[in-house]
């Protein structure tokens, strides 16, 4: 019994093991293609396609990457600010209207609870949305367009409220008021301190959020130096391609210098690098709030 | 109790709502602040600016347009693509001039590459105030000219810019009339994107083979080059096999431009109108696609290359492309020099095969006033600056001489590198106010403009782009055509199916299904009656 018990777990452990190896070899051999290919002369990439280990090792890439330094890192600049306040403002207003909500004692509970929950099922659409950013917010062209949209993101609001409700017992609320405690300060001390998992979770899902947009650069921004990094990456790269491809009909010049298929993957490199390195680190406290959440919520 | 803290908690609420509203307007003062966006182009932002001005420059403005410059405005200005690095330090000098001259200052804004067709459709639609924007067939004008996005300059024009109306010939104020309205200030400078064999001399040379002129030579040169390089690829080809092969090779048989959903009409007959699809001219095209397949012409991952189509040329792997035009053979050609002087590449221009070459119509570069806009006079007047005066147009066109350029014996020439120079030629993208008069040429272009010369001599006018087709009526088909096309039609012109008359039976069916014929009876009758109303026999 003993023996056979051994066996399977062996079995079981070899699967895994197998399982994961593979996994993960499919996500990493994409990767270290990238790496070799931002590390392979053009031509060479050209004539004989992507190879794990360089054909014609050059730097060209980065040298071109970092003609300009201060383009990339102006993007990176954009990105880092609109994360960092965006997941802070967003998480203090979503808390604050998922604890509202959470508080059995608000009249307008329901009132706002659908008002929230409808926007989730019928939206007015691009249009409607562009025009309200441009014309009526006037935000072109500032960091609020970058930031705004996703302050309140209402699948998040209920996700917070949910969570409150679960995890804040509602006796504490009355508990501390007869303590003498304001409803701010309810909100502050105890709701904010229990629901700490809950705020992992939201928080990474706005810090990934606000990280990976590219669309409002791409709708709302006009000036080169406002865009978010995924857009300045997305953007040169198929500026390459457009010129190329329409030119043919349209008579645009190739004159300037396009960038080079090794330039494209040194710049994916340089683009993907801090986050990849900074992920390790963090990635075990997003797991435990994750998986908190998940269990409670 | 329980009343109490609800409302507190509503305060709390409002509080937020509060603090949200301030910061929205914290961001909207700074965006306003600091670059003067067109964002607060309401007119109370444009007399803040105003009554400030007033008083420092006093209406210098000289009274030589017929308009009235009495208040100052700022001029939203929409370009497509990416903006130059030195951006900035032109749009600077632009406005010196202009707010001496027209009290307008100008903002140049740019979509970039990236969805700029989404972007374009939703500056249109939404309403900004847009004073200027980039137009052509390829941006849609006709369809936005129809459905009113524009507003129709022909009683504007003698008022706001009677000397652009006298530089602009005529017949291309007819050309690219609009239901009898001008929408747009066509562009005068003279080019030609028609197609041509691209290839590599050297090779020809070497191993003596024939000059590719037509189908036939083409063919017999691509033999000799999979014979004797087995390494290379004959011709440059990628996934976009509708332009790559199909247009080009009904280029060469004579046919209008690229024509959708399988229409046919001949250069020479214009207002006989057939389906070319399932015709025994495209049985032709389809067999000799499948020739070239199954002679390796035609790579079988085809419609998985994403690479450019010069990319491989100038790299060495392929030896010929089945057609480009002259610009950019001539940027190749440059590059080639540079990286591999011992290559030579040469070009023979589909025109004198078929016997004319068509330069591009006067809609393909253009300026459009947007219904939105809030100064359409001014925005008129100063594009007749950046068009006639020689000091605007070279400096929006080539940057600042002695800083980002200089001339040398009548040749442009570039300071420094395309990377460390922040204004490269043309690099406003500003193609549609390029006055024939002011234009500098890099000494490359001279190849260019050999070939210009040769098609000039067959050159006809190309009648036909200024159709407007509108599809309002057949949308839904529409879609589902193009998805059919991808997928039954593609591989055929790729020669990747190997009974052609089934395939093409098969793409035929679905095309019907899809509401092909629906389609093409529209398309006739918006056609001929195009034909009609310009009088083209």
């Amino acid at each position: 019994m003993q023996i056979k018990d051994d066996h399977y777990t062996r079995l079981l452990q070899g699967l895994a093991y197998t399982v994961i190896i593979l996994g993960s070899l499919a996500c990493l051999i994409p990767f270290l293609l990238i790496i070799s290919a931002s590390l392979t002369a053009n031509e060479s990439i050209i004539k004989d396609g992507y190879h794990l280990i360089p054909a014609q090792f050059s730097v060209e890439g980065y040298k071109t990457v970092f003609t300009f330094p201060d383009e990339v890192l102006r993007a990176y600049g954009v990105t880092l600010f609109t994360t960092v306040t965006g997941t802070l403002l967003g998480l203090f207003f979503m808390t604050m209207a998922g604890y509202v909500l959470a508080r059995k004692d608000f009249k307008y509970r329901n009132t706002f609870s659908f008002y929230i929950y409808f926007t989730t099922l019928f939206g007015g659409g691009l249009v409607p949305w562009y025009i309200m950013i441009t014309k009526y917010l006037h935000l072109t062209d500032s960091y609020g367009a970058l930031i705004f949209p996703g302050l309140m993101t209402p699948f998040l609001i209920i996700l917070m409220k949910n969570f409150i409700r679960s995890a804040v017992p509602e006796e504490l609320f009355e508990s501390a008021k007869i303590d003498g405690a304001g409803d701010f300060k309810i909100y502050w001390r105890i709701v904010l301190q229990l629901s700490m998992p809950g705020i992992a979770t939201v928080s990474l899902f706005l810090a990934l959020a606000y990280w990976n947009d590219w669309f409002s650069s791409s709708l709302f921004i006009n000036d080169p130096h406002k865009y978010q990094l995924q857009f300045h990456l997305y953007n040169v790269i198929n500026s390459a391609a457009f010129i190329a491809n329409m030119g043919a009909g349209t008579g645009v010049s190739l004159g300037s210098d396009l960038p080079t298929e090794s330039t494209k993957m040194a710049m994916a490199i340089v683009v993907t690098g801090p986050i990849l390195f900074l992920y390790p680190f963090i990635q075990r406290y997003f797991v435990k709030g994750l998986t908190i959440g998940a269990v409670k919520g | 109790m329980k009343k109490k803290t609800g409302r507190r908690s509503l305060v709390t609420l409002t509080t937020a709502a509060l603090a949200l509203s301030l910061l929205a307007g914290c961001g909207g003062n700074n965006n306003s602040g600091n670059s003067a966006n067109g964002a607060n182009s309401g007119t109370d932002g444009n007399k803040d600016t105003a009554a400030a001005t007033d008083s420092t420059t006093s209406m210098a403005a000289p009274a030589e347009t017929g308009i009235d410059t009495s208040k100052k405005v700022e001029l939203q200005f929409y370009m497509l693509g990416d903006a130059p690095k030195d951006l900035p330090v032109i749009q600077d000098e632009i406005n010196k001039m202009a707010q001496e001259e027209l009290n307008a200052t100008v903002k140049f804004n740019y979509t970039s590459w990236t969805d700029w067709d989404q972007k374009y459709k939703l500056l249109l639609s939404s309403g900004q105030a847009i004073d200027l924007i980039f137009t052509a067939d390829w941006t849609q004008y006709q369809s936005y000219a129809k459905r009113g996005a524009f507003l129709a300059i022909d009683d504007l024009l003698p008022k706001a810019a009677p000397e652009l109306q006298k530089f602009v010939p005529e017949s291309m104020w007819e050309d690219v009339k609009v239901d009898g309205k001008i929408y747009t200030v066509p562009a005068t400078y003279k080019e030609y994107v028609t197609n041509g064999f691209v290839y590599r001399e050297d090779l020809r040379k070497k191993y003596d083979l024939p000059v590719p002129k037509d189908l036939a030579s083409y063919e017999a040169y691509m033999d000799g080059i999979v014979k004797n390089e087995p390494d290379m690829m004959p011709m440059s080809l990628n996934s976009d096999i509708g332009n790559n092969l199909h247009y080009i090779y009904t280029e060469l048989n004579k046919m209008i431009g690229a024509l959708p959903y399988g229409m046919g009409v001949k250069y020479e007959s214009p207002t006989t109108v057939y389906s070319y699809w399932g015709s025994d001219e495209q049985k032709e095209e389809l067999k000799t696609m499948k020739r070239w397949a199954d002679k390796g012409f035609i790579p079988k991952n085809v419609l998985n290359i994403k690479d450019t189509m010069q990319d491989p040329v100038t790299s060495g792997k392929a030896a010929s492309m089945f057609g480009d035009n002259p610009t950019r053979y001539n940027d190749m050609k440059m590059k080639i020099s540079t990286t591999h002087p011992e290559w030579e590449l040469a070009y023979s221009p589909f025109g004198l095969t078929t016997g004319y070459a068509t330069p591009v119509h006067p809609i393909h570069n253009g300026f459009a006033i947007p219904k939105s806009s809030k100064n359409p006079e001014r925005a008129l007047a100063f594009y007749e600056k950046l068009v006639l005066d020689k000091r605007y147009n070279q400096l929006t066109q080539y940057g600042i001489e002695g800083k980002n350029y200089t001339v040398e014996d009548g040749y442009y020439k570039l300071v420094g590198t395309s990377a460390s120079n922040g204004f490269s030629r043309e690099g406003m993208n500003g193609w549609a106010w390029r006055n024939p008069e002011f234009m500098l040429f890099d000494k490359g272009f001279d190849g260019v403009k050999a070939i210009f010369d040769e098609l000039d001599k067959i050159q006809k006018p190309d009648l036909f782009l200024g159709f407007a087709e509108d599809y309002s009526s057949y949308q839904a088909e529409k879609a589902a055509l193009e998805q059919v096309e991808k997928q039954y039609l593609f591989p055929l012109e790729a020669g990747l199916v190997e009974d052609i008359d089934k395939g093409l039976e098969t793409f035929m069916q679905k095309a019907k299904q899809a509401g092909l014929e629906k389609i093409q009876t529209e398309w006739t009758k918006q056609w001929n009656a195009y034909v009609a109303e310009k009088g083209i026999k």
